[in-house]
């Protein structure tokens, strides 16, 4: 009797209550586990903001140091997906706001021989796009700010809900659907221009 | 078709996608989208336009993932071991105060009955109650002192040579 309860009860708990303990234990072995799972989505989140893979990469691994560090904070009453994408997020624009201060310093300074790094806002999209229409569309997501790209992939592409995405932007809820219709008029503008083109 | 329609039919598709729609928003879409090949077209736009999205799928690299999830285990492990190392401490440093009262209260009351059994004046059992308490401390002190006498051991040398 006592296992068939302690067997609902284990499959009654919510994987967000299991993440906030293993992170609170800091059970390595889950921990890793979770790290694996959310490995992909996290990196695409982090390549939407940082328009660059190796950056996104680098940031990646700081912000799982950062949930390790943070542990405490996150009690698995809601979900884990948007608590990990708010940490990112802070530290992507942390990232950006460095970048843009250090560019800026170069271009006052006007060092010989010393170039402002590049834009590569387009090739992680333009190297995954295959069609033209794709093309199309990493042309507008390059174009795009890095808050509508953010609100287009939580809202399409890992399914969070207004409130959620919110959460994450630190943004009332009226803020993020406008974003996200926004950046999906950019994208219909884009799709609809090769259509008619075509 | 009057024109507030098809501009209610863009605002109700979009909203449709973001934040989903009642069944009777949604009954009149279809029915306009069924009548309009504008707004019908718009509609196709729009859901290619989401499912493009799916498109820029990010290939993650499987020796940076796996470089990351070692880094990030052996960081949780590091951390277990210098929490676990804290709570022992937080621990040991309670019994350590714990059996500090306890053994001032015990010893105070056992010395106080030992020299009223044996008609010492209190000043001497106070002061062999104050050496209890003093002289462990001030030979741990001493020791390596005694250590550096007797043994002929260098400190400061052997501080230079690592």
């Amino acid at each position: 009797m006592v296992a068939v309860v302690t067997a609902f009860s284990d499959g009654a708990e919510h994987e967000s209550q299991r993440i906030a303990r293993a992170l609170r234990r800091r059970d390595s072995e889950f921990i890793g586990r979770i790290v694996s799972q959310y490995h992909c989505r996290l990196l695409r989140y982090l390549v939407y903001w940082t328009s660059r893979r190796e950056q996104a990469e680098d940031l990646v691994q700081e912000t799982w140091l950062r949930v390790l560090e943070h542990a405490e904070q996150y009690d698995g009453r809601l979900r884990f997906e948007p608590w990990l994408f708010s940490i990112a997020r802070n530290l992507a624009i942390d990232h950006l706001r460095k970048q843009q201060t250090a560019t800026h310093r170069m271009c006052q300074e006007n060092e010989p021989g010393v170039d402002p790094p590049a834009p590569d806002f387009e090739s992680p999209f333009f190297a995954a796009a295959r069609s033209e229409d794709a093309k199309r569309i990493a042309a507008a997501l390059g174009a795009l700010e890095p808050i509508y790209r953010e609100a287009l992939l939580l809202r399409f592409q890992e399914d969070l809900s207004l409130a959620e995405i919110a959460q994450v932007a630190g943004a009332p809820i009226t803020t993020v659907s406008s974003r996200i219709y926004r950046g999906l008029s950019m994208l219909e503008a884009a799709l609809g221009g090769g259509t008619d083109a075509a | 078709m009057p024109l507030d329609s098809h501009e209610k039919a863009r605002c109700l598709l979009h909203r449709s996608l973001v934040e989903g729609i009642s069944l009777n928003d949604r009954h009149w879409l279809d029915a306009h989208a069924g009548q309009c090949a504008e707004c019908a077209r718009y509609a196709d736009l729009s859901a290619r336009a989401v499912r493009a999205l799916d498109w820029f799928a990010i290939e993650p690299d499987p020796a940076a993932a796996l470089r990351v999830e070692n880094i990030v285990r052996s960081r949780a492990e590091e951390m277990r071991s210098a929490e676990s190392r804290v709570k022992s401490l937080w621990i040991g440093t309670g019994i350590a105060l714990f059996l500090t009262f306890t053994g001032s209260a015990v010893t105070w009351h056992a010395l106080a009955g030992l020299a009223s059994q044996w008609n010492l004046p209190s000043r001497v059992w106070q002061i062999v109650f104050a050496a209890f308490w003093v002289l462990p401390s001030f030979l741990l002190a001493l020791l390596p002192l005694f250590r550096r006498i007797f043994l002929g051991e260098d400190s400061d040398s052997k501080g230079q040579t690592i």
